[in-house]
């Protein structure tokens, strides 16, 4: 039997979901001393764990060479594409937001606002359901320093704690949407595969109701 | 030289050698299914009026379809999909009829995907369309017809079956707006479960809200509808409910027990499926190979109402499939090298041609030097060179 192939989000998601793999009785050792290696089975070898970027575990997912993936709900609304999400794994809790220089009327006026973000999409889809204009500008780094040198009228960013944005002198005007951890799965592999992938899944539910 | 000259475009690709025998061979094993169940081939046109596929109902955005001007000025785009152009064509050409009409195609589709994601942009599609037959006869028919052409191929696949009219029965006494409607659909439709519960959770409790959560978890076996048929909230999806129990019994009848499963949460985008719907999936492919269903309503907006079905299958991620498995017949070279002394060209070309009246794969080689013949024989895996000159010799 091959075994189920999960694609996991180098980082802070990988950490939390190997502790959440080693709650429900899996032996996790192999990824805690990976070494350099990508590929490393978990448990008995019924699950083979990949390491990968955010945007690529949706991309091995979507193409079914990996049968789940677990990814943060803000690379999914970026990345869109076909799989399905199975479940709300609950960490790596976050928020999108508009956030804009302190005491300024964002809304104010009729003119076209600049908007600096490293998320396009998330940022046309919010503003299109508003019915706004806006000009967007893609950013790569740290998208605070934007609206401070004058390319921008706000921001679109994931915001945790907001104490990069106060330092900054920036605050946030409105929520865009939660973020948290996913559970996805390829549509071929649920299919093919279901009972046990639905076996796993029950018993992570299982595990985060706790 | 020009920039780009030497590339195709993104989406496209160059098809050499075993890749067209292996499309050939899936084609022709499929083309033979179809035609033994009595479907007849049609071809449209690569280009169409843009108008045929604009209504938002048919699921095709316009960003996806490439577009062109005609002389005048009216909007054309490259075929995106097979099965509105085939509707169109029924309803004129084939108006008078008798009905019902078995049609089946063998052409590419063309969609503008997004970049750099290996998405192919020209996709061959196969396909069959039933028009004007309703009826359990008629949906055993071409569920038959899927499963044949898909065993004709892979030995292991699974085809599941839903309906249609679930979600739009079921769905019905949801008192929310069609915005919120289509996205409770889509988040069945990508089963997801967090997304589908957010907004669940906004609306007062009810039957339908209860069907609406149970119904994207309702994959499986046959295990899947004596559940569903059991559960109070999917009541008034009684009778679709009982139409798929009855087909699935059929087709277990059939012998096709084991490639079939259902999925009740099976809700496609394209709004012209009104009936039972069914995906086809392979390991080894991460999308479905094949889809298809119901479409009794299609044809209205042709003027010309009739039930109908059909199912498109990708030939190219089934190519795909063959290829990385491994196993397909390699191309093969010629038998025969047929080496033409100068001032025996004529005698060469009839010697090659005698030949092939034998059966005997023979190429003219079109070297001045018998050495060379030989080492291009050779480079190329013939495994005869013969010379043609006063007398008939074999050199290699």
């Amino acid at each position: 039997m091959k075994p189920l192939r999960i694609a996991l989000t180098k980082g802070r998601l990988e950490k939390s979901t190997i502790a959440l793999f080693e709650a429900i009785g899996y032996d996790c050792s192999q990824v805690i001393n990976k070494g350099r290696r990508l590929i490393l089975p978990i448990g008995n070898g019924e699950i083979e764990v990949v390491l990968a970027k955010a945007a690529d575990v949706i991309t091995y997912v979507e193409h079914g060479v990996c049968d789940l993936g677990v990814v943060g709900k803000d690379t999914i609304l970026e990345q869109g594409r076909i799989f399905y999400e199975l479940l709300d794994l609950g960490f790596g809790k976050c928020r999108f937001a508009l956030a804009a220089p302190k005491g300024k009327d964002f809304y104010h006026g009729y003119a076209e606002k600049t908007i600096a973000t490293k998320y396009p999409n998330v940022t046309k889809s919010f503003f299109e359901k508003k019915g706004m204009d806006v000009r967007i500008i893609k950013i790569e780094g740290s998208v605070e320093l934007a609206p401070l040198v004058g390319l921008s009228d706000g921001i679109v960013d994931i915001v945790e704690t907001g104490s990069t944005l106060k330092e900054n002198g920036l605050e946030v005007i409105e929520d865009v949407v939660p973020v948290s951890a996913r559970l996805i799965a390829n549509i071929a592999s649920l299919k093919l595969r279901k009972q046990e992938i639905e076996g796993l899944v029950d018993r992570i539910k299982e595990e985060i109701s706790k | 030289m020009k920039k780009y000259m030497m590339i195709t475009p993104e989406g496209t690709k160059d098809f050499l050698f075993e890749e067209c025998n292996v499309f050939d061979g899936i084609c022709d094993k499929i083309q033979n299914v179809f035609e033994d169940f009595g479907y007849r081939k049609v071809i449209t046109p690569g280009v169409e009026f843009f108008d045929l596929f604009s209504s938002e109902s048919w699921g095709i955005p316009q960003e996806d379809m490439f577009k062109a001007a005609d002389s005048k000025g009216r909007i054309l785009v490259m075929r995106p999909d097979s099965t509105l152009p085939i509707a169109r064509m029924a309803a004129t050409r084939l108006k008078n009829h008798t009905l019902p009409v078995r049609l089946y195609y063998r052409q590419a589709i063309y969609q503008n995907k997004p970049s750099l994601m290996g998405k192919s942009c020209e996709v061959l599609q196969m396909g069959v369309e039933l028009l004007g037959a309703v009826g359990k006869c008629a949906d055993l028919d071409i569920i038959s017809a899927a499963v044949e052409s898909l065993s004709s191929v892979f030995e292991d696949f699974r085809i599941e079956i839903g309906h249609a009219g679930l979600f739009k029965v079921l769905s019905d006494n949801l008192n929310v707006s069609e915005e919120i409607r289509e996205d409770i659909r889509i988040a069945i439709e990508s089963k997801n479960y967090p997304a589908l519960n957010d907004i669940l959770d906004g609306l007062e409790d009810s039957l339908s809200v209860k069907a609406m959560r149970i119904l994207p978890k309702l994959f499986g076996g046959i295990e899947v509808l004596e559940q569903a048929l059991e559960m109070e909230e999917l009541s008034p999806a009684k009778e679709e409910l009982n139409y798929i129990m009855d087909l699935y019994r059929g087709l277990c009848e059939l012998g096709y027990g084991d490639k079939i499963t259902i999925d009740l949460g099976l809700v496609q985008r394209n709004d012209y499926y009104s009936g039972i719907v069914f995906s086809g999936y392979v390991d080894g492919s991460g999308a479905a190979i094949l889809s298809g269903g119901r479409y009794d309503t299609l044809l209205d907006n042709f003027s010309v109402p009739m039930g109908a079905a059909g199912f498109a299958l990708n030939i190219d991620e089934m190519a795909q499939v063959k290829f990385k498995s491994g196993f397909f017949e390699p191309s093969m070279p010629s038998q025969v090298l047929v080496f033409a002394e100068k001032g025996y060209e004529v005698e060469a070309v009839k010697y090659a041609r005698s030949l092939r009246k034998t059966g005997v794969k023979a190429e003219l080689s079109a070297f001045e030097k018998e050495e060379e013949a030989v080492k291009y024989a050779k480079a190329g895996n013939i495994g005869k060179v013969i010379k043609v000159s006063e007398d008939i010799t074999e050199i290699k």
